[in-house]
């Protein structure tokens, strides 16, 4: 019923009305005028997305007929917040389904709202990974995601008190429509066991990998269109299965419970989204997690390979693995072991062809989140792949040994396998040493890897490592989140920047256009509105669209520096109300971000943000001139409507830490102004924007190591020469903003 | 989980007449399998009626192969499910068994 339609709104409006019709009555097994908003987004996304598999199918047949090599992106999180809009703008559809509704009595917003966002994720990473899906789809490149199928996605956050608490997202709770069940390609997937000796038929010696425990991967897919609709490619999410229905030897033992126990314990190894991108060594169901992708993605992919292949000698020219980050790490031993162990091919030729498959992309520099894995861990859970990585290890330290000879304090800076105790592997290493690229996410943080993370390993291949810094899809942050000013700007400059963000440049001479200032004018007003709106349902706190909006919003963590944001907001206040200095103009300072629920600081300045907030939003002596409002559950349903209203975007981190960042490039296209320090890709933005442009305030990367590295840096003197500093640090001691919990906040006195 | 023998000269083809060789029924099978093992020297395993081994199950099978090689003999195997085939190359068995397609081809490789 859907393969008549193409870009620009070629289905009739009847069809795509029947389409809907037929799926309220036969889908959901309801008349039209008994459905709840959640019902009429089912059988909208069902109408929606048989339009997608047939351009998924077709997608698929032009890639086999041109034998195209094909990109797979293993990622342990995908962001991808909701699908229908960007569908349907992606499929030029979005009109036709207005109008089409409309005429049925139904506005398609009310549809929108009533889809739930796909969390599948913590932060930039996740959603990274989602843009790239968009973009490899419009670029019309065979580029396919592979990740979890977690039942629970990152936690919803609530405010009580000013205090996070988090609640399951149950996501799939209301069943899925964007996805397809693929229980016929099904893959076995061996976990634990131990590895025996043993010599093969020629007498080769050929472990075996013994006395494992089976899991069952069963993949979902997730159509994802470009813009045109030409492509649909999928993101394939891994759900486990226990192997079989019970464990048959304690079922037949009498222990029905425990059978069941034993069922559910293998089905809990994709239930839930680890929340933190900080994970602590020692978690075991982590660590499967990791493998049970790894494993899953592998299979799938050397198995497409095989059909069309009878050697591995291609496989490295039609298939690329890009590992976003090192969770999925352990890539390197697995395609090791299906090359060895599964289709025999001698080592060498195995290492060559892995090498040339993968690509490895560094997200943090932050030492705690350095992924290592005990060495007992690692071989009670993966056996057969310690023991490959222990070569790998040996082959590699050989290696370096003939090229520093004599220089063992290196062996051990570079080695995967640490000898000194904890003894671990090193994920990041075994990245770089099985990768033939590695990318780091922005020009400094680039820098960064190759000076200050891993040096010998730049010093050992310099040519190996290269800069990719990170971007945003400009249909999902733009067309579809701010569709006042994308108009605008396709009414300006055509629409080419919807595929190529670069042809906004053309939009730099009709920059000084009085007609196109104001226009832009009214539709930042009108998006301020529409935010005003959310603040209001989300927090009962009225705020002025007329004020400036002030926006920060992110994970809540100390290096990003909400807690400088908070500083400045109480120094405002206290010029306000001590010394009647106004601000320059009316602001609201929007906060929204989640913490990790065992990261007691994040969670303690959320407190303090809506503690501030109370009293200053509260106070009569403000007058209106200052706001400050926490909005509850960050997530990218949230984004879309903060970023377009947002005048200044706070991008503060502390210069050095953050590895790129991707909300300050979503501000930035939706013309807020950027006030940040010089990190991540700010460094770009300004390149981009010009520096006359941008507030770039702070020391820099080079500096702050420099001050640590020196033991210079006394933070009680600032506190001693700057007034006002010490006022704002004294009000937090002196429970200013926590009269009712005294002492709440004098951590942060005394950490600072 | 039944086992029935058939003698084609020298050789002993054994088919393995049941769904699952698993942790439930593994110790079973060694046991009833051991006599057979003991008088012949060369055998062959058709297990096409397998549609589950477990790693209880390939450890049962890999027994009974060095059982055999201790004696001198070989065990040889046939008519392996997809699924099955697809756990002996998961865990490298494939490199230790001898497979064939069909029980004739198994035969014949005992010949010299």
């Amino acid at each position: 019923m859907a393969g008549e339609q193409s870009m620009h709104g070629e289905v009739p409006l009847s069809a795509l009305q029947a389409s809907i019709r037929h799926y309220v009555r036969y889908a959901l097994g309801k008349e039209w005028q008994h459905l709840s908003g959640a019902e009429l987004f089912r059988a909208v996304a069902l109408a929606v997305r048989d339009r997608l598999v047939d351009r998924m199918l077709a997608t698929e047949a032009r890639y086999r007929q041109a034998h195209a090599k094909r990109l797979y992106y293993l990622s342990i999180e995908f962001l991808m917040g909701r699908s229908l809009s960007n569908n349907l703008y992606n499929l030029g559809l979005f009109d036709l389904c207005q109008e089409a509704l409309r005429t049925l009595g139904v506005d398609l917003a009310m549809v929108e709202e009533s889809e739930r966002d796909a969390a599948l994720g913590n932060g930039g990473l996740g959603r990274l990974a989602a843009c790239f899906l968009d973009s490899l789809a419009t670029l019309d490149m065979p580029g396919y995601g592979y990740g979890i199928h977690y039942e629970y996605g990152l936690f919803q956050q609530e405010i009580s008190n000013g205090y996070q608490q988090e609640r399951p997202d149950h996501w799939l709770a209301a069943g899925t429509t964007r996805e397809i069940e693929r229980i016929d390609e099904a893959c076995l997937i061996p976990v634990y066991g131990r590895n025996e000796h043993a010599l093969d038929r020629d007498g080769q010696y050929k472990p075996m990998w013994l006395d494992w425990k089976i899991l069952i991967g069963v993949p979902y897919d997730m159509p994802i269109v470009g813009y045109g609709g030409r492509t649909v490619n999928y993101l394939r999410l891994y759900s486990a299965r226990s192997s079989a229905e019970f464990d048959m030897q304690i079922f037949n033992a009498g222990d029905y419970i425990k059978a069941v126990e034993q069922k559910i314990a293998s089905e809990t190894i994709t239930k839930v989204l680890y929340p933190s991108d900080t994970v602590e060594a020692g978690q075991e169901l982590r660590l499967i997690q990791e493998y049970f992708l790894v494993a899953c993605a592998i299979r799938d992919i050397v198995k497409r390979y095989l059909q069309t292949h009878t050697t591995f000698d291609a496989f490295s020219s039609q298939v690329a693995i890009q590992l976003n980050d090192t969770h999925p790490a352990v890539t390197v031993a697995e395609l090791m072991r299906v090359l060895i162990d599964e289709n025999d091919l001698p080592w060498e030729r195995a290492w060559e062809i892995t090498q040339a498959t993968l690509g490895y992309t560094n997200h943090t520099l932050m030492p705690e989140a350095q992924e290592r894995w005990s060495i007992a861990l690692f071989e009670h859970v993966l056996p057969r792949h310690l023991q490959i990585i222990g070569e790998i290890n040996r082959r590699f330290l050989d290696y370096v040994t003939l090229v520093w000879p004599g220089e063992h304090e290196r062996l051990q800076r570079m080695a995967i396998l640490t000898e000194s105790e904890p003894k671990q592997v090193r994920m990041g290493h075994l990245a770089i040493v099985g990768s033939h690229a590695v990318n780091g996410v922005s020009a400094l943080h680039t820098e960064l890897v190759k000076t200050a993370l891993v040096p010998d390993f730049f010093q050992l291949w310099p040519e190996r490592f290269n800069n990719k810094t990170n971007g945003i899809t400009q249909r999902r942050w733009l067309l579809q989140a701010n569709p006042l000013l994308a108009q605008c700007l396709t009414n300006t400059i055509g629409d080419a920047w919807i595929t190529d963000l670069d042809a906004l440049q053309a939009l730099e001479p009709a920059a000084q256009d009085a007609g196109l200032q104001q226009e832009f004018r009214r539709i930042k007003r009108a998006n301020k509105e529409r935010l005003a709106k959310v603040i209001r349902e989300l927090t009962r706190v009225t705020v002025d669209p007329d004020a400036l909006f002030d926006v920060q919003v992110k994970r809540i963590h100390e290096y990003k520096r909400q807690l400088l944001n908070v500083l400045h907001i109480i120094h405002e206040y206290l010029c306000l109300i001590e010394e009647h200095q106004a601000p320059t103009v009316p602001r609201t300072y929007i906060f929204a971000g989640k913490a990790a629920p065992g990261y007691w600081a994040a969670k303690q300045i959320i407190k303090l943000i809506n503690n501030v907030g109370r009293v200053i939003n509260t106070d009569a002596r403000v007058h209106g001139q200052l706001r400050v409002v926490f909005l509850p559950d960050y997530r990218v349903s949230l984004a879309e409507k903060i970023i377009p209203a947002a005048d200044l975007s706070e991008q503060i981190s502390t210069a050095g830490t953050e590895a790129s960042g991707t909300s300050n490039m979503k501000f930035a296209l939706n013309g807020a102004l950027t006030i940040g320090t010089l990190d991540g890709a700010n460094i770009e933005i300004r390149e981009a924007v010009g520096a006359e442009n941008i507030f770039i305030f702070g020391l820099q990367a080079q500096e702050i190591h420099t001050l640590h590295a020196q033991g210079i840096y006394q933070p009680r003197e600032h506190y001693v020469r700057h007034p006002a500093l010490q006022r704002v640090l004294d009000a937090l001691y002196a429970d200013r903003f926590c009269p009712h919990e005294p002492g709440l906040f004098r951590w942060i006195y005394h950490t600072l | 989980m039944d086992l029935m023998c058939e003698h084609i000269g020298e050789v002993t083809v054994v088919v393995l007449a049941g769904a699952q060789l698993d942790a439930s029924t593994a110790a079973e099978f060694k046991s009833d399998i051991a006599p057979v093992l003991e008088a012949h020297a060369q055998v062959v395993f058709d297990l096409s009626q397998l549609a589950f081994v477990d790693s209880s199950g390939l450890g049962a099978l890999l027994s009974c192969l060095r059982h055999v090689h201790a004696k001198g003999g070989d065990l040889k195997l046939c008519r392996i499910l997809p699924p099955v085939r697809a756990l002996f190359e998961l865990v490298r068995l494939h490199r230790l068994f001898h497979i064939f397609d069909t029980p004739e081809a198994a035969i014949r490789a005992f010949q010299p």
